[in-house]
């Protein structure tokens, strides 16, 4: 099966000797893929540079066999993503915010808005601007951005973030319903295991800056009792590994 | 397609720069019009005063109220500079005074005046040869550098408007044209404001402009010749505005001025054979601080005294000022006042005093100054021209009198 | 080319929505009021003509263009720049499927049509109160040079944007970009006067080119030079300024 995105030897090092090195990982279609690591090891760069918000230093990214580095916008053209917090521009509306990214997908219409503005439970603040918004609700505003195109891959940067109880549930639901109807393939991190455990089925753990390991939820779940003790065990090998070569 | 992205920046940057370094050169390279009449005026000013033995300048300036000449001024100059000669002749005419002529010839130890109102000659001999330059350089003075560059920032991008053409023979045209749109509205108002104040209706000649003052036009020519000198220069301003009784008045003015002659031109003393002729003997003409022959001012000087009584100014006396000895170095004499009868109360032995007055020590004062024994200073001041004396200093009380500081020589 | 088109809209979009051009709008059009104030007030009080049907829009241009439009254009260009980028906004257009190099033409384009429009609205107002106002003067070659002096009067003020959007590149805030353009706008203007035999290259006195228009004699060998200086820094700070963008992170 031919990957839906394609990561290569990905590196990007920043001063302070954090970063990314040596990423290399495929996701293929229908891959709910969860990005698992805790703060600070290199999934919002890892991220960023899937999303041309930063150049990476070495390898590349390819999203639907388009390099992110060399043919953006093609890269793109199927591609909605959430990168840390979701911004939106505070003068305008909710709808006005989604109209503009609407330009950018000749087959978005107005009726396209509406309904994601539906989908993610914000069609009563249609009409009001995210100066007022709470985090869960620009939250919610952002992931409805992300859908907006029909895409076929959705990049989500700790999409829970700043949602209650409600809204995470909502927003698992509507991932699950979007893989299985859309066969939308999204890539997720966060640092929170047991979301990413009842939201993905397959796992990529990331800590340091490298890729420990991928598999699917299943098999994990098989090998361990919850996903807490395979990131742990896959943390701790790594350490073991390292202080080995130290 | 990375590297083509680079590229493309790359190619872009320096085709950019190229044009802006290669643009910039070219024009700084190119002299635009205002520049060339700059360069053309200062040529015309250095030869003039360093080069040219002799040449004739000759200015005219007309004033025209909706074709009406108001005013005409002429006037020739004919330089020579290796006599240190200059012969100038100006005539003009206006509405109320009717034609005038003048004529002022000068060289280094004669300057002679007449005027066709009074046909008597005034010559002015020096004692000493003048030693200033016929023609000095208006760009060599103090501040010049400093006005041009105030003048460069005020023509600013109207430097433009002056077009050149250059002729077959070297020779080229200089000429400009500001209309109304393109005068910036600050330097119209000013200039208006300006002229406004001259036709304020105090001069009878003048229309008097109350409202909607502009200035319409200002057009200039010039022509240089192939040596770079300014052979001609005119220029015309036209003035709009409406007086009182609502008339639209057109002024122009017109500049004219012509530099010929070169090294041709002669400068020839006026005869006085035969002609009324007031002789006058000076030192130099311009070192009036020095007094000649200061002997002449030897004797009394006096003044009244007065009083103001009963509405009515009364003499009481009369003060007196003896020179006993000058020299355009110190003077030595008295001072005092004698008075009438029945005004004798008024003496005051302080208003009686010697003097001995020194030249002050700054240059081209002519103020002798003194100190008297009551320790007042003071000092005189010796108007040869007037034939008078000027006392100032500080003069104990003088209750009711007034005080006069000047005196006249007490002839009889 | 539906992609710029759309990150275009957008752009204009924002700079109508943000109300910020549309006080600078507002500003513009209470400079020409004020204008018109002074000049009834010279009139009146001193009796001069102060500026006819025609010179009233030039007089306004000539103000304008030293004042009020390099200050809002500085203010859109910052806020379109540097703006976005403190307020991390820029994300929501560059994770869209729309290159940078697009998005950086947009920004700009949209900037110079705040400048055009606000050009043209004050040309449009200050002929109208020209009209209304003053004497009448108006020559049809009058009226045309006029109308080409406001439109010539763009590209000065482009190329103006174009080095405030690199500067707004080059720092981290927007105020400091904003005094640093008001410190070289001023440092340009003093050299401008003191080595005036150079003063057309600066940026500066470009803003005052639309006078070669007026010229009687057309200068044409002199427009041409000075067209092409400002194509050539114009090519040169759109290019870095998109160095700079291109290679920004977010």
């Amino acid at each position: 099966m031919e990957p839906i995105i394609e990561i290569k030897n990905l590196t990007k090092l920043y001063g302070n000797g954090r970063g990314i090195e040596d990423i290399n990982l495929d996701i293929f279609p229908g891959d709910i893929f969860g990005f698992l690591g805790p703060n600070g090891a290199g999934k919002t760069t890892a991220m960023k540079i899937m999303t041309g918000l930063i150049r990476p230093e070495r390898g590349d990214v390819k999203i639907l066999g388009y390099s992110v580095t060399e043919d953006y916008e093609k890269a793109m053209e199927k591609v909605g993503c959430l990168i840390e917090i979701a911004e939106s521009y505070t003068y305008l509306t909710a709808f006005d915010n989604l109209k503009q990214l609407a330009r950018y997908y000749p087959d978005v219409d107005h009726k396209r808005i509406d309904e994601v503005l539906e989908l993610t439970g914000m069609s009563k603040y249609k009409n009001e601007k995210p100066k007022k918004f709470s985090l869960g609700m620009k939250q919610r505003l952002g992931l409805a951005a992300a859908i907006l195109s029909r895409p076929k891959v959705v990049i989500l940067d700790e999409p829970l973030n700043g949602l209650d109880v409600e809204g995470m549930i909502d927003i698992r639901k509507m991932i699950h319903r979007l893989a299985e109807k859309e066969q939308t393939t999204f890539f997720i991190s966060s640092h929170l295991i047991h979301d990413v455990e009842l939201t993905c089925n397959r796992i990529g753990v990331i800590y340091n800056g490298k890729i420990l390991n991928v598999d699917s939820t299943q098999t994990i779940l098989n090998n361990y009792a919850t996903l807490e003790n395979y990131f742990v065990s896959e943390v701790e090998r790594n350490g073991r590994v390292s202080s080995c070569a130290r | 397609m990375k590297v083509k992205k680079k590229t493309a920046m790359l190619v872009s940057f320096t085709l950019g720069t190229l044009l802006l370094a290669t643009t910039a050169l070219a024009d700084i390279a190119t002299k635009s019009g205002y520049d060339q009449l700059k360069d053309a005026l200062k040529v015309t000013a250095e030869q003039s005063s360093e080069k040219f033995d002799s040449f004739t300048m000759d200015l005219s300036i007309a004033m025209k109220d909706n074709g009406k000449t108001l005013m005409t001024e002429n006037e020739i100059r004919k330089y020579n500079r290796s006599m240190s000669a200059t012969e100038s002749l100006s005539s003009g005419e206006d509405l109320t005074r009717g034609k005038h002529n003048s004529q002022v010839y000068l060289d280094k130890t004669t300057m002679i005046r007449v005027s066709d109102s009074d046909p008597t000659y005034y010559v002015t001999e020096f004692t000493k040869e003048r030693k200033e330059e016929t023609f000095s350089n208006p760009f060599k003075e103090n501040r010049a550098e400093d006005i041009e560059k105030i003048a460069d920032a005020v023509v600013g991008s109207l430097k433009d408007h002056v077009v050149v053409t250059e002729n077959p023979d070297g020779s080229k045209g200089l000429a400009g044209s500001l209309t109304e749109v393109q005068i910036p509205s600050l330097v119209n108002a000013v200039a208006s404001f300006q002229m406004k104040q001259e036709f304020d209706g105090r001069q009878d000649n003048l229309p008097h402009l109350t409202k909607d003052v502009f200035v319409k036009e200002v057009k200039g020519t010039a022509k240089v010749n192939k040596d770079g000198v300014l052979e001609s220069i005119l220029g015309t301003a036209q003035l709009s505005g409406i007086d009182d009784q609502g008339t639209v008045h057109e002024v122009t003015i017109e500049v004219l001025g012509k530099l010929s002659g070169i090294n041709s031109t002669t400068v020839t003393k006026p005869d006085l054979s035969g002609k009324t002729v007031i002789k006058n003997i000076a030192n130099s003409d311009n070192s009036s601080s020095e007094i000649t022959s200061p002997e002449k001012f030897v004797g009394k000087f006096k003044n009244d005294i007065l009083i103001e009584k009963n509405n009515k100014f009364v003499k009481v006396g009369e003060r007196f000022i003896e020179i006993s000895q000058i020299d355009n170095e110190t003077v030595t004499g008295r001072y005092y006042e004698v008075f009438k009868p029945g005004y004798e109360e008024y003496t005051t032995p302080n208003r009686d005093f010697a003097i001995n007055a020194k030249r002050a020590n700054e240059k081209n004062s002519s103020d002798y100054e003194y100190t008297t024994s009551s320790g007042i200073k003071g000092n005189l001041f010796f108007d040869q021209y007037a034939g008078k004396i000027f006392l100032n200093g500080r003069t104990p009380s003088l209750g009711s009198l007034i005080f006069d500081s000047t005196f006249n020589p007490d002839v009889e | 080319m539906a992609v710029f088109q759309a990150a275009l809209v957008n752009e204009i979009e924002k700079l109508y929505k943000k109300k910020k051009a549309l006080v600078a709008v507002l500003l513009s059009l209470a400079v020409i009021v004020l204008g018109q104030l002074v000049i009834v007030g010279v009139r009146s009080g001193f009796g001069l003509r102060g500026a006819g049907s025609l010179e009233f829009p030039m007089l306004v241009l000539s103000v304008v263009v030293n004042t009020v439009l390099p200050l809002f254009t500085a203010l859109v260009a910052i806020d379109s720049f540097s703006g976005e980028f403190s307020h991390n906004s820029m994300r929501i257009t560059l994770t869209r499927p729309v290159s940078r190099f697009k998005i950086y033409t947009a920004k700009i384009t949209a900037i110079v049509i705040f400048i055009l429009a606000t050009l043209l609205l004050l040309l449009v107002f200050s002929m109208l109160v020209g009209f209304i106002f003053n004497t009448n003067s108006a020559t049809l070659d009058s009226i045309v040079r006029t109308l080409f002096s406001y439109i010539v009067s763009l590209f000065p003020m482009i190329v103006l944007a174009l080095g405030i959007v690199l500067l707004a590149n080059l720092f981290k805030s927007g105020i400091s970009v904003f005094f640093v353009s008001i410190l070289i706008f001023i440092v340009l203007k003093v050299l401008g006067v003191v080595f005036s035999q150079y003063s057309s290259l600066f940026m500066t006195t470009q803003l005052d080119w639309y006078n070669l228009f007026l010229v009687n004699s057309f200068p044409l060998g002199k427009i041409v030079r000075q067209f092409l200086i400002m194509l050539g820094s114009g090519i040169m700070l759109f290019t870095a300024g998109l160095y700079l963008f291109d290679k920004k992170e977010f």
